[in-house]
């Protein structure tokens, strides 16, 4: 019944400590500092900047599941699925090369298909920025959001 | 049912159940952490930076308590920490399941994408009513641990 809160404070420090520690000597730890989700070569960009991407021309690609983009979709944006990029990518592949600058987004930090479908878009060629912490992002920074659906 | 857990050896199964299973828990976390913090993110409980110490730290925090379960040292108080980690657990599974996100694994004992194997079945990885009534389960465990008192083992009769 009688509890120590001092051996209670003792084990969240030490386990804390330890954890850190492990994350910084081990070889298997991460930059605590930003996201996990960036490596090195993405280009991320900010709401603000993204918009001003998309006012001088852009070409916007939705990394999310299709459905998703059939709800709603940033205006402008074609649907590039990291699930079936093979072929959306083939679908969309003209215009991706004709863009001029091409941002991609998900659905927010959590999601990582921007950063995979960017470097895939890297691969063949294209440069594609990613929309720093999605839709979330780019709706609290007050940008429109197109809601009508697609088939 | 309070005297049944304050018994000595329902109580010692009690520790070595949940003492095991945070270790158990702790372990694939511990070995990748960058894609714990992966799974941490998909919460959305906290933005990336507070998600990543929470994913570098916690399994360490479930390791040593789990541990110290096991092994009967400050068992009440490291009942104690799996309790407030097991609350904060709570909450936060109610927190996504009330704002609707899709959580496939949610990270409490692995760490491998949610579509590799048909075993354990989907359901129990994913943040949903399993993980919360598991958890609530394991709570009242550990509350045990930390609170009832302990019945002293009969001591041997004097010997003559």
């Amino acid at each position: 019944m009688f509890v120590n809160w001092k051996r209670f404070i003792l084990i969240l420090a030490t386990g804390a400590v330890a954890g850190l520690l492990w994350n910084a000597a081990s070889g298997r730890g991460f930059a605590l500092g930003r996201s996990v989700l960036v490596q090195a070569g993405d280009e991320i960009v900010a709401a603000a900047d993204a918009k001003a991407l998309l006012d001088r021309g852009a070409l916007f690609v939705d990394a999310r599941p299709r459905d998703f983009w059939r709800m709603s979709r940033i205006p402008g944006a074609l649907p590039l699925p990291d699930e079936e990029f093979d072929r959306a990518f083939a679908e969309i592949e003209a215009r991706l090369r004709r863009a001029n600058g091409i941002v991609v987004y998900c659905s927010g930090f959590g999601c990582e298909a921007s950063h995979l479908v960017a470097r895939k878009l890297r691969e063949r060629g294209l440069i594609a920025a990613i929309l720093n912490e999605g839709i979330p992002a780019w709706e609290d920074a007050g940008f429109p959001m197109d809601s009508e659906p697609r088939s | 049912m309070r005297a049944l857990a304050s018994h000595p050896r329902v109580e010692l199964l009690l520790r070595l159940l949940v003492g095991g299973f945070f270790v158990y828990a702790s372990l694939d976390k511990i070995w990748s952490p960058a894609a714990f913090a992966k799974i941490v993110y998909q919460w959305q409980v906290v933005g990336p930076v507070p998600s990543n110490l929470v994913a570098a730290t916690l399994p360490w925090v479930e390791l040593l308590a789990g541990l110290l379960l096991l092994a009967g040292i400050w068992k009440r108080e490291s009942a104690l920490v799996v309790a407030l980690m097991l609350v904060v657990f709570i909450v936060a599974a109610g927190s996504v399941m009330a704002r609707g996100i899709d959580v496939e694994n949610c990270g409490c004992v692995s760490v491998a994408k949610a579509d590799t194997g048909s075993w354990p079945p989907a359901w129990t990885k994913g943040v949903g009513w399993f993980l919360v009534s598991r958890n609530l389960v394991l709570l009242g465990v550990a509350l045990a641990i930390a609170f009832l008192p302990t019945d002293k083992p009969a001591s041997p009769p004097p010997s003559r």
